[in-house]
């Protein structure tokens, strides 16, 4: 990780200068922090340091059970609670041979959809705001604060849902809940065109971000880097598409899985908003499907002591910044033997060793933004 | 992008136009109060009256923020020449809410019904150890607590009314069956 220069008289003082973006720094979203070598105003070298949020959730995973596992899997990645809570029931459920009831996937699924529109929206809005565009943020979260009303109806909480539980969902749907999701959905649909024209048809948005920060297919395959930044590079894989989980496999008329091959900035932004669009149409898409279900309990009956059967399973799911893992070992107990955590971000910002050398620090905030990640899904 | 220079400019200022010609949707916090559904977890309240100290919440909760003393007490048997009965009380009860991660797990593992959620939220204090509502507090939160919602009508019965509805129907069978034959002997003599 360090390096030693080794030098007799002045050969060892280089003349390149280090500079420590963050921990503090308000492009980083927390607490990465970026250890810079410059070349005047270009980027030699540069290298994330990580770990200023670590949690160890791994290890506290395998001292709590797994209802209690749930609620610290949600925390990891803040702006994709419910997608986090996902993978642990799937792994769970599949390590059980549990079957779902059909209500309880559909709604998963619709739920799964709202919280991606959170969270791209969330990067739609902050994008522009580390870009010196101060507006969209405004609209961005005027429209999550719509369907936050929305899943804090259903769940009651606004961020950390805990709302799924092995085998369903915590509880049935309040009445009435699906027209006013509806309605939410069409709102925030009317007025997506502020991103598609005032943001993405900026001309000095775009200056700022085309042909910047290209990310090759080459580099995305050696990091691991997955989700919407995968997919601008040419990386045509969706685990929605090519691994159904859920409900998906029978949205695949609905689903459209946005790719760019020029995998700069650009590149990335659009397909995060294309993908918010499409996650608009799949979340209606279940709405109707879940008003033509047949009713039915949205939950299975559990054990007073719920213990996964000796094994382990690799439950994936495609995130909303990319691919989550579970890897869980169990031994029989009620808490897992070992519970991997395979998280989006950890993977995607990696890249960045490879991103930012070559180009300006004035460049380096557009690039960091546009890498799309959580710190808390980076340390874990 | 635009052959037009300043043409972003002006779609720009038309969005800012049209967001002006619309209904605020900021709303004057402390002034006006938020709307929140019954679901909304802001506070945990305590029904202590339904507390049989089973220890079950605390015992469940994540980060065990719950804390709860008893003694147990010896009640004079019922019926004379009974057996004396030994029972718990509660001492303290008391959630750290400074500790509290808001899963909601101790309220759903009340095997009596004892806890449940209020939206109330406005409890913020400057002093940490403040966070930590004792009983009465806890009790206090109670009269706050809102009816849960109707549920949607694809949900299933909740299991409640479906085992009362059983009941009901076995009753009425019962009744049904107990007339007819109460009827029979009428109908032959």
């Amino acid at each position: 990780m360090t390096e030693t220069t080794v030098g007799i008289g002045g050969a060892a003082e280089g003349t390149d200068m280090v500079l420590n973006i963050g921990p503090q720094h308000p492009s980083t979203h927390g607490v990465l922090r970026l250890r810079l070598i410059l070349d005047g105003e270009r980027i030699s070298h540069a290298e994330p340091v990580i770990g200023y949020m670590h949690r160890g959730a791994e290890k506290l995973f395998e001292a709590r059970d797994y209802r209690q596992i749930i609620m610290l899997a949600n925390r990891h990645d803040w702006l994709s609670a419910f997608s986090n809570e996902l993978g642990v029931v799937i792994a769970v459920e599949r390590m059980l041979g549990m079957e779902v009831p059909e209500r309880a996937v559909w709604t998963r699924t619709l739920l799964a959809e709202l919280n991606r529109v959170l969270n791209h929206l969330m990067f739609l809005g902050s994008y522009p705001l580390e870009l010196g565009g101060i507006t969209p943020v405004f609209y961005a979260f005027r429209e999550r604060e719509e369907l936050q009303n929305i899943l804090e109806e259903v769940s009651g909480g606004r961020m950390h849902y805990m709302f799924n539980r092995v085998g369903g969902l915590k509880e049935d749907l309040p009445n009435g809940w699906l027209g006013r999701a509806r309605e939410a959905v069409a709102d925030v649909r009317s007025r997506m065109d502020v991103f598609d024209r005032l943001v993405l048809g900026n001309e000095i948005f775009r200056g700022r971000t085309r042909g910047v920060g290209v990310l090759t297919p080459q580099t995305v395959h050696a990091y691991g880097v997955s989700g919407p930044i995968a997919r601008a590079s040419g990386v045509d894989f969706d685990l929605r598409r090519d691994e159904p989980y859920l409900a998906y496999g029978e949205l695949q008329d609905t689903l459209n899985v946005a790719t760019r091959t020029e995998g700069d900035c650009l590149a990335r932004f659009e397909c995060l908003l294309e993908q918010t669009h499409n996650s608009l149409d799949l979340a209606d898409a279940c709405l109707d499907r879940i008003a033509e279900l047949p009713p039915g309990p949205i939950n299975q009956r559990l054990p007073k002591v719920l213990k996964a059967p000796e094994g382990h399973t690799y439950a994936w799911t495609e995130n909303p910044l990319g691919i989550n893992g579970y890897y869980l070992v169990s031994k029989g107990d009620k808490t897992p033997y070992r519970l991997k955590l395979r998280s989006a971000s950890y993977n995607n910002i990696q890249a960045l060793t490879e991103l930012l050398p070559g180009t300006l620090v004035a460049d380096m905030v557009a690039i960091l933004g546009s890498m799309f990640f959580v710190v808390g899904d980076i340390d874990k | 992008m635009s052959p037009v220079p300043g043409h972003g400019l002006a779609k720009g200022l038309a969005v800012t136009l049209r967001t002006m010609t619309r209904r605020s949707v900021t709303h004057q916090y402390p002034d006006a109060a938020p709307h929140l559904p019954p679901r909304s977890r802001g506070v945990i309240a305590l029904f202590e009256e339904n507390c049989t100290v089973c220890m079950l919440c605390a015992r469940e909760c994540p980060d065990w923020c719950i804390y709860i003393d008893s003694h147990k007490e010896t009640v004079p048997p019922a019926a004379p020449g009974g057996r004396e009965r030994s029972r718990n009380v509660l001492d303290r009860f008391a959630i750290d809410f400074a500790l509290c991660m808001y899963c909601g797990i101790c309220i759903e593992v009340c095997p009596f019904d004892a806890l449940f959620w209020s939206p109330e939220f406005e409890y913020a204090e400057t002093d940490i150890r403040e966070l930590t509502h004792e009983r009465d507090k806890l009790r206090e939160w109670m009269w706050t607590v809102p009816t849960p919602p109707a549920l949607d009508p694809g949900a299933e019965e909740p299991k409640e009314i479906a085992a009362a509805r059983k009941t009901a129907e076995k009753l009425a069978a019962a009744q049904e069956t107990a007339a007819q034959q109460t009827e029979t002997p009428e109908g032959g003599a």
